[in-house]
């Protein structure tokens, strides 16, 4: 503490005046020096009569000298100075706490604005090690689940080891757990059994409590010795009850945080899952986000375009094969076609053994393009198949726009997301024409009438079609942009011939037909389509006329 | 001409405290004044001039956003530094004090070692 001084006792608020008044109504020549002889009240003169100190436990800090008045002025001043000091030192006493409550301050302002437990561990060391003197900290945690300690948190050099500190569990519980909060001036006993370095002299420690459960320990430690005091072990306790409810909340957040993750991904696994049974498209064009709003009912009308895709003689194909290698070549058929249409906008709607069932919300053009994409899949998978000594598969691609149904049948206790239209059954019938008519894609006049970019396509109309069950016929057109270049190359040079192939065809002139489709197949053998107008050209001619152009599907 | 520094809160503990924070100063000379009003302050601050002023805001009779306003804007004594000092939770008085002229602004809570510090800074003492 500073030390106090006379002429600041003096200079006090109203002091100096009220000495001035007191020596003036004494008639007093008396004056005031400092103890380096500077006066500091009075005149100084030669002729000392009188000398009296002014003291403070003991300390001269000044004389009052002249006349004999010179002793009540002298005790005046001893009195002030008494004064003085207790005033100081509870002016010390005061800032002392002061500071304790401005750290605490601090410290809870900070914790309010963490969340973490280890920038908690961070925090309390920092304002521990601020006020009470120490060069190393450790914050050790129990596990409730394993019941073993564990070192948090360390500031400075660690003075703990976390392996020993397990294997003396029991001796630590016995005085960490007992006795809550302590001082130990002398920490040799704890470095005999290895818990402690042996550098380490003193140490000060407080339980970290929650509800009056222990869940840990705050230590600092010193390696001077150091005389901790009451005081210490107070702002500490009061650190660690702060600290302890803060990590309480620390991990109770981490835990929610965690449980509430774990939830999250649990959740997004059942919709991934539901979402590959039953499309998303087809949950949010009922209107819904998931699968679970989705009730009984539930319908929406929409104009899609239904795409039908077949493997052709898949029975023969499948006699050669065992139970299990059949559903392998299937799974491994359906993953190569799966993206094409989920690529280009679409979702499928039902695999149905070797068929497949998609659905294009949006233009036709979409539809076209994956039954392209599906087209050229399985010349990239029957390179496979030949290199591993397996026979090429071939696909029939069928689709119609129109008008459909989606919507929830079922009963309450069985749901199942189907599809009711007419369009369905005609796309299908249309993939089935792709057998007869020897192509791979074949798409209803409706479905070309959509498809604005015509030109990006290589189509060839195939007249028109009695479908099996229908009274009206249909347009039907050919798509060969799924063969290999070479072979588009071909049948574009022949599309000319071909398109008046047809057009005699369709205006029963079978005689030009067979001349244009004969002209069709020299150039471009591998043309089976033609090939099969061909033939059909012919058996007219053979068979006389008939009504119309129209084959019946 | 001596250094000055005025201490005014109307509670005695701050003031003690206050004090206390800058009783080192004592032995470098400098001179301490307390005021437990505002009008108690601006009397002081007439007759001492002193170069700095730890004033509080929240004060029965006068508050100190009055004084420093009168101090800055009334009797225009630039040199005199006057730190404002108020409770935390408070911050919004930090404009109102910049308008009356104040030059820093503190809350209570204060860190003694700051307030020491800005002493020494604005008395121009070396630490």
């Amino acid at each position: 503490m500073v030390q106090i001084n006379l002429k600041s006792i003096i200079r006090k608020n109203g002091t100096e005046s009220l000495i001035h008044s007191i020596m003036h109504e004494l008639k007093t020549t008396a004056w005031i020096e400092d103890d380096s002889g500077r006066i500091l009240v009075g005149e100084g003169r030669q002729d000392t009569q009188f000398s009296y100190p002014v003291t403070i436990e003991g300390r001269v800090i000044g004389y009052v000298k002249g006349d004999e008045n010179a002793l009540i002025i002298a005790n005046i001043l001893d009195h002030l100075a008494i004064k003085e000091t207790e005033r100081k030192k509870l002016g010390a006493e005061v800032l002392n706490l002061y500071q304790e409550i401005n750290m605490i301050f601090n410290f809870s302002e900070k914790l309010a604005q963490t969340i973490d437990a280890s920038s908690i561990c961070i925090i309390a060391f920092q304002e521990a090690m601020k006020v009470i003197e120490s060069d190393n900290g450790v914050i050790i945690l129990m596990d409730e689940n394993s019941k073993k300690l564990q070192v948090k948190a360390t500031s400075g050099e660690s003075f703990f080891n976390e392996e020993i500190i397990n294997a003396q569990l029991q001796f630590l519980l016995k005085i960490i757990w007992g006795v809550q909060s302590e001082i130990i001036t002398d920490t040799s006993s704890l470095a005999e059994v290895g818990i402690i370095l042996p550098e380490v002299h003193s140490i000060i420690y407080s339980a970290l409590k929650v509800n009056h459960r222990v869940m840990g320990v705050i230590i600092l430690g010193s390696k001077e010795e150091v005389n901790y005091t009451a005081a210490d072990l107070k702002l500490l306790t009061t650190l660690a009850l702060q600290s302890s409810s803060a990590m309480e909340s620390a991990f109770l957040y981490e835990k929610n945080i965690r449980e509430a993750q774990e939830k999250e991904q649990a959740m997004r696994l059942i919709n991934e899952v539901s979402g590959k049974f039953v499309p998303y498209e087809f949950i949010e064009s009922l209107g819904h986000a998931v699968l679970t709003d989705v009730k009984l009912g539930d319908q929406v009308e929409k104009i899609v375009t239904v795409l039908f895709s077949d493997i052709r003689d898949y029975t023969a194909l499948s006699e050669q094969m065992t139970p299990e290698e059949n559903f392998k070549f299937i799974c491994s058929f359906n993953e190569r076609m799966g993206p094409s249409i989920r690529k280009n906008n679409g979702f499928i709607n039902q695999y149905l053994g070797d068929a497949i069932m998609a659905i294009f919300p949006g233009n036709a053009s979409d539809a076209l393009c994956a039954a392209i994409e599906m087209q050229r899949n399985v010349i990239e998978f029957n390179l496979e198949r030949i290199k591993n000594g397996q026979q090429p598969i071939q696909i029939g691609v069928g689709m119609h726009t129109g008008p459909l149904i989606m919507g929830i049948t079922g009963d309450a206790d069985r749901l199942d997301a189907t599809t009711i239209s007419d369009t369905v059954n005609t796309a299908s019938r249309l993939e089935s024409l792709t057998k007869q008519y020897k192509t791979g894609i074949i798409l209803s006049e409706a479905t070309l009438a959509q498809i604005a970019n015509k030109e990006k396509f290589h189509l060839r109309s195939l007249g028109l079609v009695q479908l099996k069950g229908k009274l009206n016929h249909i347009d039907i057109h050919e798509c060969f942009s799924g063969i290999t270049e070479e072979s588009i190359f071909k049948r574009q040079k022949t599309l000319s011939t071909f398109n008046r192939g047809m057009f005699n065809y369709s205006n029963k002139s079978f005689s030009a037909a067979e001349q244009a489709f004969l002209s069709v197949a020299e150039v471009d053998p591998e043309d089976r389509t033609a090939e099969f107008f061909l033939r059909s050209s012919r058996a007219c001619i053979v068979s006389g006329v008939k009504e119309n152009g129209e084959i019946n599907g | 001409m001596s250094k000055k520094i005025l201490i005014v809160d109307d509670e005695a503990h701050i003031r003690m405290l206050l004090e206390q924070t800058l009783e080192e100063l004592e032995d470098e000379g400098v001179d301490f004044f307390t005021a437990e009003n505002g009008e108690q302050a601006l009397e002081i601050i007439q007759a001492e001039n002193p170069q700095l002023v730890y004033l509080d805001v929240m004060m029965p009779k006068m508050n100190g956003m009055e004084v420093c306003r009168r101090v800055k804007k009334e009797l225009e004594l630039s040199n005199v530094f006057i730190v404002l000092l108020t409770a935390k939770g408070q911050e919004l008085d930090r404009l109102k004090g910049q308008e009356v002229g104040a030059d820093v602004y503190m809350t209570k809570p204060f860190d003694p070692e700051v307030i020491l510090a800005k002493a020494r800074e604005v008395l121009a003492l070396d630490n």
